[in-house]
């Protein structure tokens, strides 16, 4: 099912959570909404569930308009960030409620329930009450009992917060499979940068309800809309400095890092990240003040001029603290902004 | 005993002070003065020792009919209290402007003098001038004499206990009430459940501790119901005792016929019945939670 929003907006109050958002999301697609906390992310699933009634704007299911059709009818699916488990049902009961609901037969509701249950690899835990599954496992039997009504549209609100570090990167994985399987349009929410990129076949990256960019995760990260979108992808962060260009020849602090640029003199804003530095001995000298360890990285904390830089370099180099490192920058890796914040280009 | 626990101890002297001589130390007297025939109180003499009372207290037809009249105020009141303060706890949940206002209301009853209320229901019940009589004649139905015939007295004792009891338990439900997360109430909609089926597949479920906690709390606070019948028939236990209940008649026996022994046998005929149901439900709701 294809899927379109167009001005959609939610005010509380004096806020606008969610400020005249245009998108469009193909059929069979997994999309992430990313953003900080308090970005409007969540009101958006919620707007698209029809839990919450936008103030202005439309949602199309395809063709057509759903937007003041209550989410009953909506045909979609939803998990929410607790997974909002009925506890005091077994799973199965769990599964069939739905179903049921709409008058399904009993045990034609058990067999489909089974089946779904099989997608989402918990059929052999039918006969459990919620609580004595482990946090991924409820997290699954959220997914099949929304899945098993066949909807047309899947919404996970935050499906990840609540596991652990380990259980996160398997269930994303999961989520994923899940989704390819059913082939199903999928919108998730997520505040990880990391989760969005890694199962995302696009993400809308928002901040304070206004939605920044919409990409494809790769294209996302190598050119991102804005210096927002820039420091929110990525980890470690990019580094912020402020260059100068003259004549063609980027330099920061006076560390020429480019030449032969196009771009117009002047003083710009401009991120590099920590791995676009590669190790030259004719490049900028930065010298070493910390360390980190990270296991195929080490993480450097230096000084470019008086601006903190950070360098990734791979964990097999012996350096220490106090040392000077020459580095240079990978070609088109200067992301330059302008005053706006916006992007201008690599460089 | 190091010297630590003994600390602690004496921190518990006066509440285990208190505990004896107004809990423990009564209640073994009245189990010895259950087995003293012609005990009296004022000279502390008793002329026999032995089960006289427990006869006395098993021949007298008076004692059987408050056992039955408990009975039925037991098996009426409770569950009917319960469902009706139920459907009134979501009725108020649901309605969010106005929920202060009418969970107030709803709970003047608690904390309200049982004697101030048993008169306004005296005049409610009242045959001729009563508001229930008036209600009734709408629908053709001639004025009953509510407090002045036997067989109206039961009912009428009922009907104010229900209304009586509601305020506490509507007050557990709500509370209850607040704690079912909202997300479940949006996950049965999105799984388009209808409203009755809402209510007896979630919300009752959720409730399930409140309304266990509450058929507890009200049976036994109805097996020793007292209070209300005190005031609803200015002292007595309704026409021709119509409405003798256990407690009434423990009372009656005590300072009406000046008959220690047997109210003290009735008291501990009692405390047997509520001992025995306090350990059935025990052993249910224990066996719940496991």
């Amino acid at each position: 099912m294809d899927i379109r929003i167009e001005n959609l907006t939610k005010t509380y109050g004096n806020l606008n959570a969610v400020d005249h958002m245009n998108l469009s999301i193909n059929d069979g697609e997994l999309v992430g909404l990313l953003g900080p906390s308090g970005c409007g992310k969540s009101t958006t699933l919620f707007m698209l569930s029809g839990l919450t009634t936008p103030t202005e704007g439309k949602i199309y299911f395809g063709d057509k308009d759903v937007t003041s059709i209550p989410p009953e009818d909506r045909e979609i699916g939803l998990v929410f960030q607790n997974y909002a488990l009925y506890p005091h049902m077994t799973v199965e009961d769990n599964i069939t409620f739905p179903l049921i609901n709409r008058g399904m037969k009993k045990a034609q509701a058990r067999e489909e329930a089974f089946e779904i249950a099989k997608v989402v690899k918990i059929e052999q835990y039918m006969k459990r009450r919620p609580s004595e599954l482990s946090g991924g496992q409820q997290q699954r039997v959220a997914i099949a009992r929304a899945l098993v009504k066949k909807p047309q549209v899947l919404l996970l609100d935050e499906p990840l917060s609540n596991l652990d570090a380990k259980l996160r990167v398997a269930t994303r994985e999961e989520i994923r499979r899940i989704q390819q399987e059913v082939k199903i349009t999928t919108i998730f929410v997520t505040h990880d940068q990391e989760e969005a990129m890694s199962i995302s076949d696009r993400i809308a990256v928002m901040k304070e309800g206004v939605l920044q960019q919409y990409e494809v995760p790769q294209t996302m990260y190598l050119n991102p809309a804005n210096t927002f979108v820039a420091n929110f992808l990525g980890m470690p962060e990019i580094n912020n400095i402020e260059i100068d260009v003259k004549g063609g020849v980027i330099s920061a602090d006076g560390n020429i890092l480019r030449k032969g640029a196009s771009l117009a003199d002047g003083h710009y804003k401009a991120g590099i990240r920590p791995e676009s530095f590669y190790v030259d001995e004719n490049g900028a000298a930065l010298e070493v003040s910390n360390i980190r360890m990270t296991g195929r990285d080490l993480l450097l904390f230096t000084k470019l001029g008086s601006t903190d830089v950070r360098v990734l370099v791979h964990s097999y180099m012996q350096i220490g603290v106090g040392d000077k490192l020459g580095v240079s920058v990978r070609d088109e890796h200067i992301l330059v902004f302008d005053d706006k914040e916006v992007l201008i280009g690599r460089f | 005993m190091d010297k630590k626990s003994f600390k602690g101890y004496l921190y518990l002297l006066p509440s285990i002070i208190i505990m004896v001589c107004f809990t423990l130390y009564p209640l073994v007297r009245a189990i010895i003065m259950s087995f003293l025939g012609d005990y009296s109180i004022i000279n502390d003499s008793y002329n026999s020792i032995g089960f006289e009372n427990y006869k006395a207290l098993f021949s007298d037809p008076d004692f059987g009919k408050s056992l039955i009249n408990t009975a039925i105020y037991v098996v009426c009141v409770v569950p009917a209290s319960i469902i009706l303060s139920l459907l009134f706890a979501v009725l108020i949940n649901s309605c969010k402007k106005l929920k202060a206002l009418f969970q107030t209301i709803y709970f003047l009853p608690y904390v309200t003098s049982v004697i101030a209320i048993g008169i306004v229901w005296r005049w409610m019940f009242n045959s001729n001038y009563g508001l229930i009589n008036y209600v009734l004649s709408i629908f053709g139905v001639e004025p009953i004499q509510w407090l002045n015939l036997p067989e109206y007295a039961m009912p009428a004792l009922i009907i104010f206990a229900i209304w009586k009891s509601m305020a506490f338990n509507i007050l557990i439900f709500l509370a209850g009430l607040q704690t079912i997360p909202e997300d479940l109430y949006r996950a049965a909609r999105i799984d388009s459940t209808p409203r009755l089926r809402v209510f007896t597949r979630i919300t009752v479920p959720s409730l399930a501790p409140m309304i266990v906690y509450s058929s507890v709390i009200g049976m036994i606070g109805a097996f020793k119901v007292y209070n209300e019948v005190f005031s609803l028939f200015q002292g007595k236990a309704g026409p021709a005792n119509s409405a003798m209940t256990i407690v009434y008649y423990i009372y009656d026996k005590f300072y009406n016929s000046y008959k220690y022994g047997v109210a003290a046998a009735g008291s501990v005929v009692l405390f047997l019945i509520i001992l025995a149901l306090t350990q059935i439900q025990l052993k249910v709701t224990g066996g719940r939670k496991k």
